[in-house]
């Protein structure tokens, strides 16, 4: 019988180790060989003790030789693991994640600045990014030049005036909001970039930054593309689909699917079939990003095809009825919680 | 100041009039998780929170810690490394492999593993002792601390494959990763049953302790194989 052991193969007979063929005593080599993938098949049996037959071969002289050899060998083996799942897609997940928290802070930062700016320059009417830009430019209403459109309710605005010392504070704190707004503008871009490169056939079908959303909500492409497209089609909507597991509310129809056009921009009652199509070829789509990274361009037409099928065959609205579910009592109105 | 020691390589440092746990530090000159050191007769301890550790919990709870300074230690579910990091500082000639699953807290173990000489990281499912059969040899001491719905099960398999004879099994079972909403005690006593008859390797236990009110609803458990009868 052979065995695998980190250090070398061994070949065992009726009384014992019968052969002993070490490997190289090289760090690197020697970590490449402890992740192999036969060591499964070739494990030792329980109860064998490998320390003793790598220092009775003559592997290594001592205990403290065997033990600092494979201490060396399994960082420098846990290094290269830990490296190779650093694929591309952990970059589109971090990316995903630094979006979500960007725009978190972001809206904060824009309530308090339309608050703090309001005291000054009431009438303005802009908020978030604009806001943030027109602020950060022209600082106190007085310094808009007479040819903006917003001249005339600056020089009649029922608004404090605005004390320099103040004037630089949330000027610097309006700049800092556009910092970010151009920071998010950039991640998104490398998203969409990085996406057509990892992921053409899903950023084809679902829209780059749904498809990187699913990607890191499952954890990454080769995950994704495991999934059943149910699951895909109502990703996003938890709460929905628990409510729905519980017995008290029909199943959720699309879960971050829905911010697809092909879902968004149709009738609510084309909806659910729609957004099963297109999870149905989402999967299809991780799965040849996944096997063959190959753009199959054709997948979109059968898409289409389907889900103009769909628009054919229900063009009105059902008529309403009470919907299915146990225990489901109609519209949720507060009441039983 | 004076220094007691309590078990093998675990001392017990008094200071004003406060008893503190701590073990001999390996590394002298740093710390590995922002923990206090010690200074005391030349040595240097590092203080160890039962709050952050189940095994100084243990430790705390009375219960006997069997491991040696030449022992060998196979430590599942190794985290970051924080209490990985004491029982290195035990094992001044001994080895300690420490497994864990995911490579994001690994990251941060194998950094803890470059300041030390015995401690030998694999990154691997504990629940599957084959992927690392290559690698750890007959152990003394196998300690767990998972917290999976089949930690039981894991500790079988693993001793099983890698536990001396006479080695010892060290769990924390964790109540609310195995069922989230049944009574603790009750979750306790199907979890020792199930070491006890289960599973080809069955153990004996030899003390059980709660952790409280160091870690809510765990149980510190030291278990003995049970040897097949011939």
């Amino acid at each position: 019988m052979k065995i695998i052991t980190w250090y070398g193969i061994l070949t065992i007979g009726d009384d014992g180790v019968s052969e002993c063929e070490p490997f190289n005593k090289d760090v690197d080599e020697l970590a490449e060989l402890l992740l192999q993938k036969d060591v499964v098949a070739y494990s030792p049996g329980s109860g064998f003790d490998i320390r003793t037959v790598a220092i009775e071969c003559g592997f290594v002289e001592n205990d403290e030789e065997y033990n600092s050899l494979l201490r060396d060998v399994s960082i420098r083996a846990a290094k290269l693991q830990i490296s190779r799942t650093n694929t591309p897609d952990m970059q589109i997940i971090q990316a995903v994640e630094a979006l979500d928290d960007i725009d978190d802070v972001v809206n904060v930062l824009s309530e308090r600045l339309s608050e703090w700016y309001g005291l000054h320059f009431p009438e303005l009417g802009l908020s978030s990014e604009p806001l943030a830009r027109f602020v950060s430019e022209f600082g106190s209403r007085n310094n808009v030049p007479a040819e903006h459109p917003m001249f005339e309710k600056a020089t009649s605005s029922m608004g404090s005036e605005l004390p320099s010392a103040n004037e630089e504070l949330i000027m610097g704190f309006a700049s800092n909001a556009c910092e970010l707004y151009d920071s998010r503008h950039s991640i998104e871009a490398s998203i969409v970039r990085n996406m057509e490169k990892m992921a053409p056939n899903v950023t084809l079908i679902a829209g780059s930054l749904i498809g990187a959303r699913l990607i890191s909500m499952t954890g990454g492409l080769a995950r994704l593309s495991q999934l059943p497209s149910s699951t895909v089609q109502v990703m996003g909507a938890n709460r929905a689909l628990f409510k729905h597991l519980r017995g008290r509310a029909p199943s959720p129809k699309h879960g971050i699917i829905f911010n697809n056009p092909l879902v968004k921009n149709s009738p609510w009652w084309q909806r659910g079939k729609i957004a099963r199509a297109l999870a149905a070829k989402i999967s299809l789509a991780a799965r040849m990003d996944v096997y063959s990274g190959e753009l199959h361009s054709e997948i979109k037409v059968n898409l289409e095809k389907k889900v103009n099928s769909i628009k054919a065959a229900n063009p009105k609205p059902p008529v309403k009825q009470k919907p299915a579910g146990k225990g489901y009592k109609g519209k949720n109105k507060g009441g039983e919680r | 100041m004076d220094v007691n020691e309590i078990s093998e390589g675990i001392f017990e440092v008094r200071k004003g009039g406060k008893k503190i746990l701590a073990t001999k530090n390996a590394n002298p000159g740093s710390n590995v998780y922002g923990e206090n050191l010690l200074e005391e007769e030349g040595e240097e301890y590092r203080a160890w929170d039962a709050r952050r550790s189940k095994l100084a919990a243990m430790v705390l709870k009375k219960m006997k810690v069997p491991i040696k300074s030449d022992s060998r230690v196979l430590y599942l579910g190794a985290a970051s490394g924080t209490t990985v990091s004491h029982v290195s500082d035990m094992l001044p000639n001994g080895i300690v492999y420490a497994v864990e699953f995911s490579p994001r807290t690994m990251r941060e173990l194998i950094q803890l593993c470059d300041t030390r000489s015995n401690i030998v990281p694999i990154l691997a499912d504990a629940s599957r002792p084959k992927l690392y059969g290559h690698i750890v040899e007959q152990v003394d001491v196998i300690f767990q601390d998972v917290a999976q719905p089949n930690q039981a099960q894991i500790a079988a398999v693993n001793a099983e494959q890698f536990l001396k004879d006479d080695g010892h099994l060290l769990l924390s079972i964790k109540a609310r990763s195995i069922d989230t909403v049944a009574n603790p005690s009750k979750v306790f006593k199907e979890e020792v049953n199930k070491l006890e008859k289960d599973f080809d390797t069955q153990f004996k236990v030899i003390k059980k302790h709660d952790l409280a009110p160091f870690h809510e609803d765990h149980l510190g458990l030291v278990a003995k194989k049970k040897l097949k009868e011939n």
